[in-house]
């Protein structure tokens, strides 16, 4: 039987995305003094909207690095108990190289982020004067506790739901199950609670491995109890992990490369859709892989065993089946064993872009003929996951920028791959299956840039009080 | 000439004071491999990998310590003799400086010979199990570069389109790698392919002929009392009988409290990852000592004997090549493995899919600190994080690692090769399509 989830001790983010806040902004913040920090904290505490509520105005979240919960002088034990990722942070030299963070991705060239930050406010609102009165009064607060802003990140939602290049993003969302109202769910879209949210049993049947707390340490039994552990208590439950990742896309050059390539317009945007896997207006090419249906442009149920195992609709290396295999992976001789193995790499994805679009209603028509305009836009790229390792790192590591991928030879993911060549390592190519034989398209530049990058813990609203009052 | 891939497994018991002396030396070889890895690859043609290392004492049953030792396990194709004759030609000084450490190793001076029977004494059976069979290693570079010269020839050709005739495009690329100087070989077909698979399925062929012959002489035994039928007759039963027991034996045992593994420390684990920095192929080692009770010492015995059998048809993904094996009277379990990226990633290869991580329980289980099983396969809680935990915690530093391919992932070059064997073959215009997308 499936567990109730505890809406009121989970953060909202969680369970929504607050598409109806359409203005946010991200504020990264490291503290001075750690009881003035905690002071900030709490004040902001009632503020966190907690996923039993649907805010109609305004929506305050917030998560903590491991060098933010250190300088909030957690004790040692509760410190080493978090996973060894969140421990070392995005920005450690193994976990760069895991992730394909080299080169101008790389952590020195960072806007925020290879600096210590320790922690961040995720503030939505309906519109932007109601945005610019909660920073305005965060910016008081912040100084009267001596508390150093030090980023402050934009979002905007782009018009039809589109990311910068003109795609539609996002169409494919793991539910979870213990929220959805039907009984009746696909197994492949729907993921148990322990996949995204502490406390809850995962797909292995296990309880997502958590932070926890020694019963000592919490005398008035603030946390629960941990599920598997008698003398610990459960700092994760109704948390989990937050990977934040600040991606420039470099518009134009995307653009303008798919032109070089192609010729004329219809055959670039083709060539781009090769590259996402879906058509501008979200059509998986595996279901039309000729020309966009718009009836398709939400469909999220295909599968590559039976309809494009070879990849000559959808490439084996397009991002969509780099980033969700479904259920094919080259590697796997049965479509279950594929479908099992990408089922365990899932995660909830809850970030927005950023910077003005290149052009307003992002028509890839238009862009193409659009040169670059000097400004910066991106996305926020936010997930939230119980196992950074399994989940967010293994899809970049393996999927992502693994250039072997799928017995590929010189190919990373080809919109947010790492490119480039050096003499042990060649990943800037794509390969598209044709009859009769293979196009390869090589020196792909890099079409995003990574900008910053942390993870966070985003605790439960049991675990926050526990985390402040405990500080 | 033997195209089967196996694996060479040597190994002594050294004093554990003498461990440190040891890894300098393999660590200084590691540095040296840097500088002359092609000097290697000329040199080692039958070795595609060479794992060098040390061991310390391990407890077994919470009691008995287990000796320190030297391991050096290759993965190699062909004859075991030429196999050692070439890694003595070659790497003669190191393993005389590494295993004269050893108490086991002989005294006096060694010549090439003397290495050879001495490794050749040293070394122990192992259950072997190869991604990319029968390719050589010569051959996994020229089938690289007859693909790579393959496809730049189609991307110029300006009579080949997407409105060609499959079948004519079979034969300009036949004709094309028949007439150029550096593809010719490949218009040779490859050699020996039948009888390797042959020697390959040798033991399974025999086991299931004397099963065979075994039921039926049940059979025949209703209607004759032939003395060599009434031998025969005993085999089919007397083995089921035995896993029986085994299996009942096993289950009893299954009821001693699961006793999981200590974390590995943070250092630790990034001790050994910060070893995994070869773009393409990684390894690990896996040494465990077996959870208590001879049972799991036998059950294991049998079952890696059993697994050999059939490793012709097995398969693990992104595996180049791994072995299963045990020492010290039984009482460890050795496994490593060669494998695409990441030990992350790789270590989803058997936890990910139900099927696969029932058939590493019916070898894993056996090792202290694993997951505890219901006969054998049937998992119990935490299955997965016990696996992940019991492989780190058990997961050695391998001091020397070589491998011949640095380049090439398993899916690589088990597509080169499915393109050469499609050269010169007869294939039906769906075959031919099929077999274009492999280029």
């Amino acid at each position: 039987m499936m567990k109730k989830l505890e809406k009121e001790d989970i953060q909202g983010l969680l369970v929504r995305g607050y598409g109806n806040l359409p203005t946010a902004r991200y504020l990264l913040y490291t503290g001075t003094e750690p009881e003035m920090t905690l002071g900030f904290l709490r004040t902001i505490l009632p503020k966190i909207t907690p996923a039993s509520e649907k805010p109609e105005s305004v929506a305050f979240q917030v998560a903590f690095t491991h060098p933010g919960l250190a300088f909030l002088q957690l004790p040692e034990v509760v410190l080493d108990s978090f996973s060894r990722e969140f421990k070392e942070g995005m920005n450690d030299i193994h976990r760069q190289l895991i992730l394909g963070d080299t080169g101008e991705h790389a952590a020195h060239h960072w806007n925020w982020g290879n600096e210590p930050v320790h922690f961040l406010l995720l503030v939505y609102a309906k519109d932007e004067q109601q945005l610019e009165e909660r920073i305005s009064w965060l910016k008081s607060l912040a100084q009267t506790h001596a508390v150093q802003l030090k980023q402050a990140l934009p979002t905007g939602l782009l018009y039809g739901k589109k990311e910068h290049f003109g795609f539609r993003d996002d169409i494919s969302r793991p539910i979870i199950r213990e929220l959805a109202d039907s009984p009746e769910l696909d197994p492949e879209t729907s993921f148990p609670a322990g996949e995204f949210i502490m406390g809850y049993k995962n797909l292995y049947d296990e309880f997502a491995p958590a932070p926890t707390v020694p019963k000592e340490l919490d005398p008035e039994n603030k946390l629960p109890p941990h599920p598997d552990e008698q003398e610990q208590r459960d700092l994760g439950k109704n948390g989990c992990y937050l990977v934040f990742r600040q991606m420039e896309q470099r518009v134009s050059d995307f653009w303008q490369y798919m032109k070089t390539k192609a010729g004329d317009a219809d055959a670039a945007i083709a060539l781009a859709s090769k590259m996402v896997g879906r058509w501008p207006d979200g059509s998986p090419l595996t279901r039309c892989p000729v020309k966009p249906d718009p009836s398709l442009s939400d469909a999220n149920d295909f599968g590559f065993w039976e309809e494009d195992k070879a990849g000559l609709k959808c490439p084996i290396g397009a991002h969509i089946r780099r980033t969700n295999p479904r259920d094919h992976l080259v590697t796997e001789r049965t479509q279950k064993d594929s479908r099992e193995m990408a089922a365990k790499h899932r995660m909830l994805r809850k970030g927005r872009p950023y910077g003005p679009p290149l052009s307003p209603e992002l028509d890839p028509h238009t862009l193409l003929q659009r040169t670059e305009d000097g400004e910066e836009r991106g996305l926020h790229f936010i997930c939230l996951v119980t196992d950074i390792r399994r989940q967010f790192e293994f899809v970049q590591n393996n999927w992502v920028n693994f250039h072997k991928f799928g017995g590929l030879e010189n190919d990373s993911d080809p919109i947010i791959g790492n490119h480039y060549q050096n003499e042990r390592r060649k990943t800037d190519s794509f390969s598209i299956p044709e009859y009769p034989v293979r196009k390869v398209l090589t020196d792909l530049p890099n079409f995003t840039r990574l900008k910053g990058g942390a993870y966070f813990f985003f605790p439960g609203i049991r675990a926050l009080h526990y985390l402040l009052a405990n500080g | 000439m033997s195209t089967v891939h196996k694996g060479l497994t040597v190994t002594v018991r050294l004093d554990e004071k003498n461990i440190p002396y040891v890894n300098g030396l393999l660590s200084e070889y590691r540095k040296d491999l840097k500088i002359y890895q092609e000097t290697y690859r000329k040199s080692l043609s039958t070795t595609f990998f060479i794992s060098w290392l040390t061991l310390p004492e391990q407890q077994y049953a919470g009691k008995e310590r287990l000796p320190a030792r030297i391991l050096l396990l290759s993965s190699y194709v062909g004859s075991k003799a030429a196999h050692l004759r070439e890694l003595v030609a070659f790497l003669g000084p190191q393993l005389r400086q590494v295993f004269s450490q050893s108490p086991e190793f002989p005294t006096g001076e060694t010549d090439e010979q003397e290495l050879i029977r001495f490794l050749q004494r040293k070394s122990i059976p192992n259950t072997f199990y190869s991604g990319f069979k029968f390719i050589t290693t010569r051959e996994a570079d020229r089938e690289a570069a007859l693909k790579a010269a393959v496809l730049d020839y189609l991307q110029a050709a300006p009579d080949i389109n997407s409105d060609s005739n499959p079948s004519e495009v079979k034969e300009k690329i036949e004709r094309y790698v028949k007439n150029h100087p550096k593809l010719h070989w490949a218009s040779r077909g490859i050699p020996f392919s039948f009888r390797n698979k042959l020697q390959m399925l040798a033991p399974l062929v025999v086991f299931s002929l004397v099963m065979i012959a075994s039921i039926g002489s049940l059979i025949a035994l209703f209607f004759s009392d032939a003395a060599v039928f009434q031998w025969l007759a005993w085999i089919f039963p007397a083995f089921v009988l035995t896993l029986l027991l085994l299996f009942l034996l096993l289950r009893l045992n299954e009821n001693n409290p699961h006793e999981p593994s200590d974390p590995l420390p943070d250092e630790k684990v990034r001790e050994i990852v910060a070893l995994e920095t070869n773009p393409v192929i990684n390894e690990m080692t896996v040494i465990a000592p077996l959870k208590k009770g001879w049972i799991r010492r036998v059950f294991l015995a049998v079952t890696l004997k059993l697994v050999g059998l059939v490793a012709y048809f097995a398969y693990i993904p992104t595996v180049h090549t791994a072995r299963w094996l045990q020492m010290d009277r039984g009482k460890r379990l050795v496994f490593i493995a060669n494998f695409d990226n990441l030990s992350e990633a790789y270590a989803h290869d058997f936890v990910d899919s139900e099927r696969r991580s029932m058939n590493m329980a019916v070898i894993f289980s056996h090792a202290f600190g694993f997951p505890a099983t219901r006969w054998l396969v049937h998992k119990l809680y935490n299955h997965r994080s016990e696996y992940m935990k019991g492989v780190r915690a058990h997961q050695k530093i391998t001091q020397f690692w070589y491998s011949y391919n640095r380049d090439l992932s398993v899916e690589n070059l088990k597509r080169n090769r499915a393109f050469r064997e499609g050269l010169f073959k007869e294939m039906d215009t769906s075959a031919i399509r099929e077999w274009l997308l492999r280029i």
